[in-house]
Parts: C-alpha cells; structure tokens; sequence
C-alpha cells in the first residue's frame, strides 16, 4: 500500500495533484456557510441545567445582557455640565437599535424614591429634564447617595464616576453598539474619560478582533515558515510543497467542519493556527531527508524513495500520536473544544496523507537542472551541523550530568505544577493595554461593579416572596455577600420595601426595616406601584406573582476564582443557615455561567490529557515492541509538558481555557521528535550495527530535521506574542516553547540516556 | 354655546362638507365631546371593578375594586374614590383623587396594615395605575386642550361610523408623541385608541370590548389596554355600574379613606 501510493505520486504527479486541488477546491466551496459563534455560553451544552436555569432566569425576570458605560470625571462628575452631557448621551443611546429603552440604569432614566410635599410619597425620575445649576447637580448626588438601590451602582460614591447600564437585545450586537456608543460620547463627551465595559462586550469583541488576529496570524505564520524552509533548502520550489500541505490540510479540516454544519467557535477558529505546524512537521523531515541524500543518490525519485521508507514510520506515529492528543478532547464535555479536537485530528491524517504524496509529487515536477546546487556536499559544515556537534559531544561526555538535571527538573516541575491557579476571565483575554480593560480596571475601581450575578428564590406558592421570613433571610443573605470585597452591591426585593417605608415615614432610619406582617409588605409594594412606580421595575427583582425573587449581586471582579469565592461564600451561608421552608435559593449570570464551563473544562482537560497519555505510552510500547524504549519515549514529553505547566504554575499565570486546551498539542507534539530520535536510531543501528557510528549519525541527519522543525515553529508564531488577544500570545508562546523543550530534551536526554544503556539498547546484532 | 357649536358641526358634516374643510377646531370639539361622554357621564358613578393584568409571559394578575366618581363641575373638577379588595393582602386599602384641571390633582392613600394616610404624588401623570398598562391618565382623563386635534378621516369600526383624529401634544409628553382616537359618531365614545412614541412605533392600543347602556348612559363596560411595545395587556371590567346616585362630596374625604361608605361599597 505505502509503496503503490509512493509510486503513483512519482509516477503521476500530476493526476496526484490535479485531485488534491479538486478536493480542495470542493471543501474552500463550503466556506462562504460559515455560521460564526463567539458566545463563550455555547461551551456548555445547550440543555446544560446551568445554562437552562440562567435562561428561565432572564425570561423570568425580563433580564438582558448589558454593556456598561463609566463616565470618569475630576474632581467631581455632578456638575450641571456634566450631567446634562450624561443626560444627552442617554438619550441618543437610547436611539440605537437593539436597546432595552425601558431598562436602561442611567441617571437620566432611572426612578427615585423620595418625599413629596405634604409628606408624600413620590417615585419620579431622578433626573428628568436637563438642569440649570450645580446646586441641582448636587442634588441629584445626595438623592443616590440616599438611597440604597441606587448607590454606588449609577454613581460611585466619591462622586466623580457615573455609570450607564444599556441592556441589549442580544450578547451578539454589543459589539457594534459600543462602537456606535463611542461616537456618541466622543461628540458629546467633553472632559470626562468614557469607558466602555461589561462581560458580554468582551465576549461579542472577542469574537470580532479573534477573527481579524486569524486573518493576520496564520498567513503571517506561512509567510515565515516559509522563508525560514527557504533559508534552510535554498530552493523555492521544493519548500512550496509544505506550504500547499499545509494550506491544504487547513482548508479540508475546516471546510469539513463548515459542510457538516458545526459553528465556527473561538475554539474552531483556532484550527488552522494548529494544523499549519503539525502539517508543517512532517514535510521538513521529508524534505530534510531529501536534501541530506540528494547529493547521494543524484536522482528524485531515488532519493524520494529513500526517504519515504525511511521516514514512512516515524511519521505515521508522529501522527498518530497528536492525532489521539487531539481526538481525546472528543471525550471532553465542552462541544467546541470536542468539535475542535475532532477537525484538528482530522486535519492531521490529512497533513500526513498530502505530506507523503504531494510533497513527492511537486518533488517529481522540479527538474533536475534546478537541483543540480540542491542538497548537502559532505564538506559543508553549517551553523546547525555545529551546533548538533557540541549536542551530541554534551551528551557524549556529561550524560550522567544531563540525567541527573532533568531528575532535578522533575522535581521543581512537580512543586510549580502544584502551584497552578485556575482562573480565567474573558475580560481578560485582551491585553491590559485594551480599551476593554482599562474600562474594566476604572469602572471596577469607582463603582459597585460590572459583573452580574443572581440569586433566584424560588418559593412553592404565589405571593411566597412577600413572607417577611423570606425578605429577612435575604436581608442577612445580602449582609453576608456584602462581606465579600469582591461585592460591590447587592439589590433585592427586600431593599425596595425598606426604602419605601423609609421615605413613607419622613425618612426615620429606624424604619429603615422590613415589615412585621405580610400585608405590610405587600401594601408598601402596592403603594411602589401607586406612587408612580414602574411596576416593570419591580419585576426585575421579583416575579409578578410574587413566588419567586431574584437577588442581584453585583461584582466588581470577573475573574472566575473570585466570582467562585462568592458564590462559594453564599452557598455557605445557606447551607448553614436553612432558608424559610418552601424557598430554595439557586445562582445565576453570566459569571456564573464562566465559572460552571471552567469547571467543566479543568476537570475535561485533565481526563483527556490522562486518557491520551496512556494512550500515547502504549502506542509508543507497540511501535517499539520494548517497554522500555516506550518509556524512554516517553520522558521528553513527560518533561516538557511538566516543565511548560510548572512554569505556568511559577509565574502564576492562570489556567484558563487556552492553556487547558494546549495540553493536548503540547501531548501531540514534543512526543514527536522522541519518536523520529528512537526510531531512526534504532533503524540505523540494524544497518550499520556499531553504536558509535549510530551516535554520530543520528545527530547529522534526524538531528538537523529537528533542530529546523524547532526553529521553524519557534519562530514561525512569533507574531503571534504580540497579539493584543492575551489567548493568542498563548498559544504562540507556547509553540515556541513546546518546540524549544521537547527539541532540547530529545537532543540531550535520549542520547545521554542511550549512552548510560548503551550496552542492553543496542544489543550488536549477530 | 357649546351645543351649539356641535350641532353647526353635525348640520355642516351633514350637508356632506368635504373633508378638506374639516378645521382644527371641529376636531378639538369632537374631542371634548367624547371626553365628556367617556369620563363624565352623569353626575356621579359607582361600580365594581376587575382589572386583569396579564404578562407578556400570558401570566396573570388580578386586582379588584370598588370605584366611585364625582362630577363637581362638568368637564373640570371631579373626586375619585377607590376602595380595593382583591389581592386579598392589599385589601382595604383605599385611593383617592381630587382631580383639577390646569393645576395639580391631590391624591391620597390608606395603607391599614400600618393605620396611615400618605398623600401621593401625582406629578408623573403617566405612571402606572396600580402596575395596570393604564396609565393614570387613561383612567382619570387627559384634558383636550393639551393637544392639538386634527381630523383624518371617517371609518367604520365593526358597524360603527368613526372620526379618526390624530392628537399631537402641545408640549412634549412622555406619554405618547401622537395619538390616534378612533371616536364613535354616535355615542362620541373612544373605540379604539392608538399610543404612538417618538420614534413613531405603536406603543399601546386601546380598545372598547363591550358596550352597554345603563341608566340611559352609553358606557363602555369592557375596556381593554394593550400593550404592543411591552407584551401583555390589561382588561378592566365595570360591573354594578349605577349612576346619580346622589354621592356627596363629603365622602371625598381623609375620613372616609379610613372607614369607606359602606352604602356603596360590598366586599
């Protein structure tokens, strides 16, 4: 089979290619479907119960997802000015498509609940009209600061931030909106610093910029690899047949993907940044062998099919190796990350299929004439032959020296992994320079906080949420979260109540409390929608029946441990003290949601990483027939996956979704260089049976493939590090250092490590 | 004078005028006939109410109360007496309205579980009545000298020839950027009423479900609010409607909000 595929692209390189491109063109056709999906919620099943309650809860509390937008100004934001340029933003705000009108918090929009004449009651907009003096702009100030519902939520309490909340109709137009809200408030802003915040503006822009770094990454990666190969061969038209491997492995993965009708996710989205290097691989050490015998055999198809045999099983393993990395996400419980595990494992059989008959084929199409300087001469002693010398004299004289480090690295890997810290934040997938995040850091500093979560009641009958043993037990459930730094405000049903018979009472702050009996508080309600009140208000706090309640808790922290900690504190809380019989208390939110999938994620990755480790050891036990050389194969990428995370847990940088979804290429590809180190090893040491030679050899030739595959990759995503997406700095870092480790262990511990065993390895064949 | 005036109106339209010469002032009077015929019928008026409040969600609430109305001066000065009975934990509470044109209304409320009486604000005219998609305006009046009338036509509403007149406020409103009144020729009664916003979207739509004579007054017994820009809607019910029943203004008063007139009032 391998030598009827071998020959027919020898033979027939064009029918080879005429049908690649055929296949290729059918899967680019799928592209223009492309369904984009960039709501970090659909990281959890759809009929998640998590996900399933958050959405009752929104529906049951008419809930929308809100951008925020601060209004920083010094030394204070309540002047007439200030205000009225507040008011006016509001109100063209009000204007764009896909508002909540009606439920838009800002100074301008929202009711107070204060004392008319005559000792009345009144509920009426805080600010109505725009005003004339700063006396009126001081007002409005205290008028917050009276009161509960209000403060520090559409003001801070230093009085110099102002805060708008524009509930939208969908997470997926946030994106637009605030760019349409920064028009407005750069012609009517003035003075103040504006900012623009909130979770879901950080999810639906994320989606937007991961495209656009895509559309710069991955032809910048090309572009690279693509001079490095040219620096390395010097001969353009052999190095363009990776490069078509590659391009065509990324378009067959993701037109599959698009033809079976997945959505294209920040996961998905990523795969051709993955495929593009693994495809790569394969084709450098084809082309390596390629060019270090050309010169021997003086002829392609010679030559090819030296290194094809050579090469054939080694690469099949190589392959089959990053394939079950990937294809174990399949067993994760996150469908994008199992969509993407899937197309990335298809995307490699496909690399490996093209590799070995296009490259062959272009092979065959460049004439002899052009190869006539192609290859290595025996004189030539380049940079890399040097450096692989002074490896492989390294690892000659101090092999025990190089054991006894990486037992070292070991060990101070094992404590830094146990200093891994799970977090993750989609805020904080821009860099910190990112208008999102600086809005995020300002606003978070000056008020109450741009996260939302909720805490939904849910009582067993109607008007169960107008029990005082209900508004009670909230009131010590809302003073036990208020311990919490990380809880700017907390906002209930019970607070409307109090603030009402607050005011009904001339402002007496004893009566700053809630009612004795059930009628009184359903009267002081009934007295909210008298007075004015929007009832539509209310209803955000509690449902029109009066049996379930929905606790606001407002963060100033988005970071899934701190969110975690606050909801850990509540649970406490009721778990240690019963609410009212009847009355069961669940969370809600989007923060909610983020730390439910991180969850999900941490303890998904982990298995598949353990399940595809096993997998990879018996792969390697098989493709040897040795348990032992299966466990030598094994210390590379044992070392550089527990280098890489400790280095991680040492520097604290969190694991988040991208550093978990990594463990499955870092698994895939430092196994890599271990197994074409084993295997042409062992393979030359049958020919020419004298370890010695074998030694030398291996770092001429396996050596120097490596060493390019390391430099290409390496420095083939650099531009990705200055990404302005932190997930995308990731990633690039971590090829690079996937590449640099395991390059670095195969070269040093596997040759010292044949050198300490060198007598039962390599048994002389009699 | 004013009869008058209405009867040149009728005499004119008879004689088959032409649309076209239909002036401003012929709408505003339409107008303010149909705001008599609607908010001022009789003297005086009790009746029991239910008012259905239903979500977008198709949930509903209910509310149920006895109301009493007293005409001072016709067109002008009128008192309101609302006593309610259902939700059960609201019950007892009553409302009252001395409604003034030009100035402000006076409002009060007896809230028994605490045994107090709260003036209430009636600044926002266009809030809420009791969390209804009423608001109190649609249920005390808005005067027809706050906005300009034009007439836009005739039409038939089921077998009823109707004016169809545009309001536009005189001062910028909240309530409404333009409403449409589609007014029974008739009995002068408001058929059908639609609400718009700025932005020139249907907000809410009013329509008149059944309609009775009782005691020689043609009244709307089934009027229904809905909602188009929130979902949801709100139907409210006169039952036991009565008229001259000879209420005195006294009953208008702090001291009846404590201990209502029980004359009128069943539970």
């Amino acid at each position: 089979m391998k030598k009827a595929l071998i020959e027919f692209s020898i033979k027939k390189p064009w029918v080879v290619i005429s049908i690649a491109v055929l296949i290729t063109a059918f899967f680019a056709m799928q592209f223009p479907k492309i369904v984009i999906d960039t709501d970090p919620q659909n990281m959890l099943e759809s009929d998640e119960p998590t996900r399933l309650f958050h959405a009752a809860t929104k529906e049951d509390f008419s809930l929308y997802d809100f951008i925020a937008v601060g209004v920083v100004a010094e030394p204070t934001a309540f002047t007439a000015d200030q205000l009225n340029r507040v008011y006016r933003i509001t109100e063209e705000i009000s204007d764009l498509d896909g508002v909540i009108v009606d439920d838009i918090m800002a100074i301008s929009m929202v009711d107070d609940i204060k004392q008319g004449s005559g000792g009345s009651v009144v509920i009426e907009p805080l600010m109505e009209y725009e005003i004339e003096t700063d006396e009126e702009a001081q007002q409005i100030y205290t008028r917050i600061m009276d009161n509960p519902i209000l403060r520090g939520k559409i003001a801070s309490e230093d009085g110099k931030a102002i805060a708008i909340f524009i509930p939208i109709e969908s997470k997926k137009i946030s994106h637009r909106l605030s760019e349409e809200i920064r028009q407005i408030t750069d012609s009517l802003g003035g003075n103040a610093d504006y900012h623009i915040a909130g979770l879901p503006l950080a999810e639906d822009s994320f989606g937007a910029e991961m495209f656009k770094q895509m559309a710069i990454s991955a032809p910048a990666a090309m572009a690279i690899i693509f001079l490095l190969l040219f620096l390395f061969f010097r001969q353009i038209k052999i190095v363009i047949a990776p490069m078509v491997v590659a391009m065509m492995s990324v378009i067959w993965a993701m037109g599959l993907l698009i033809l079976t009708g997945n959505t294209v996710h920040i996961m998905s989205s990523m795969i051709p940044i993955f495929l593009i290097p693994i495809s790569v691989l394969n084709s450098i050490h084809i082309i390596s062998e390629f060019h270090d015998h050309y010169k021997k055999y003086k002829h392609k198809d010679a030559t090819i099919r030296h290194s094809i045999n050579e090469l054939f099983v080694p690469m099949l393993f190589t392959s089959m190796t990053t394939v079950a990395g990937f294809i174990s996400l399949a067993l994760t419980p996150i469908p994008p990350v199992r969509v993407f595990g899937i197309f990335v494992a298809f995307g490699i059989i496909v690399a490996w299929f093209l590799s070995l008959t296009i490259n062959p084929a272009i092979a065959m199409l460049i004439s002899d004439k052009t190869l006539r300087n192609f290859g290595k001469s025996d004189e030539e002693h380049g940079v890399l032959s040097r450096v692989m010398h002074s490896f492989r004299n390294l690892s000659q004289k101090h092999y025990k020296g190089i054991i006894a480090t990486s037992f070292v690295i070991v060990i101070v890997a094992a404590i830094g992994l146990n200093m891994i810290i799970v977090n993750d934040n989609p805020v904080k997938w821009f860099k910190q320079s990112h208008p999102i995040r600086i809005a995020d850091v300002a606003m978070n500093n000056h008020l109450a906080g741009t996260y939302m979560n909720y805490l939904v009641f849910e009582g067993d009958d109607e008007g169960a949420m107008k029990s005082p043993a209900v508004h009670r037990y909230m009131e010590k459930l809302q003073a036990e979260l208020a311990q919490a730094d990380n809880v700017g405000s907390t906002t209930g049903i019970t607070d409307i109540v109090k603030k009402i018979r607050y005011e009904l009472y001339s402002a007496d702050s004893s009566k700053l409390a809630i009612p004795e009996t059930q009628p009184e508080i359903a009267q002081m309600l009934f007295l909210f929608e008298m007075s004015g009140g929007n009832p539509d208000d209310l209803f955000k706090f509690v449902t029109p029946e009066y049996d379930k309640a929905n606790l606001w808790v407002q963060l100033k922290n988005g970071d899934n441990m701190a969110v975690s900690s606050v909801v850990k504190r509540g649970n406490e809380y009721i778990k240690n003290n019963l609410p009212p019989d009847g009355v069961t208390i669940k969370w809600a939110g989007l923060p909610y949601i983020n730390i439910e999938w991180q969850n999900q994620m941490v303890t998904g990755m982990r298995n598949s990483l353990a399940s595809s480790f096993i997998v990879v050891f018996i792969m390697m036990i098989i493709l040897f027939r040795s348990i032992r050389w299966g466990f030598f194969s094994m210390l590379p990428l044992t070392i550089t996956v527990m280098a890489i995370y400790a280095f991680i847990g040492y520097i604290g940088k969190p694991y988040d979704m991208p550093v978990a979804v990594l463990s499955s290429l870092t698994l895939g590809l430092s196994i890599d260089f271990a197994i074409h180190f084993i295997q042409r090893m062992r393979m030359m040491h049958k020919r020419t049976n004298d370890f010695n030679k074998t030694f030398h050899a291996i770092f001429e030739g396996t050596g120097q493939a490596i060493s390019r595959n390391v430099m290409v990759i390496a420095i083939g995503f650099i531009p990705m590090l200055f990404s302005t997406l932190v997930p995308y700095i990731t990633v690039g870092s971590f090829f690079f250092s996937i590449m640099v480790v395991s390059g670095l262990v195969t070269m040093l511990l596997l040759p010292a490590i044949t050198q300490m065993f060198k007598k039962s390895l390599f048994k002389p064949v009699k | 004078m004013k009869k008058l005036l209405t009867l040149t109106i009728a005499a004119l339209l008879l004689t088959g005028l032409s649309m076209q010469t239909v002036s401003a002032q012929d709408a505003e009077s339409i107008m303010k006939e149909s705001h008599m015929a609607y908010y001022y019928a009789a003297n005086d008026g009790v009746a029991d109410v239910h008012m259905s409040i239903v979500s977008k969600r198709g949930k509903e609430r209910v509310r149920e109360f006895a109301m009493l109305r007293l005409d001072i001066e016709e067109g002008g000065r009128q008192n309101y007496f609302t006593y309610f009975k259902k939700p059960s934990d609201v019950a007892r509470t009553t409302f009252m309205v001395h409604k003034s044109n030009g100035s402000n209304d006076l409002r009060w409320i007896y809230i028994p579980s605490i045994d107090l009486i709260k003036p209430i604000s009636a600044d926002d005219k266009n809030s809420s009545f009791v969390g209804s998609d009423f608001t109190y305006e649609d249920v005390s009046g808005r005067h027809w000298l706050e906005d300009n009338h034009t007439l836009k036509g005739e039409e038939k509403i089921g077998d009823k020839d109707v004016y169809v007149i545009e309001s536009i406020p005189k001062e910028e409103y909240k309530g409404f950027a333009r409403k449409v009144s589609y007014i029974d020729k008739a009995t002068k009664l408001p058929l059908k009423e639609e609400y718009f916003d700025k932005k020139d979207n249907l907000e809410r739509e009013f329509t008149a479900e059944n309609i009775e004579v009782i005691d020689g007054f043609t009244t709307i017994t089934v009027r229904k609010m809905n909602n188009v820009k929130k979902g949801g809607h709100t139907v409210v019910t006169f039952n036991k409607i009565t008229y001259n029943q000879g209420l005195k203004e006294d009953i208008f008063t702090e001291r009846y909000l404590k201990n209502p007139p029980r004359e009128y009032i069943s539970n």
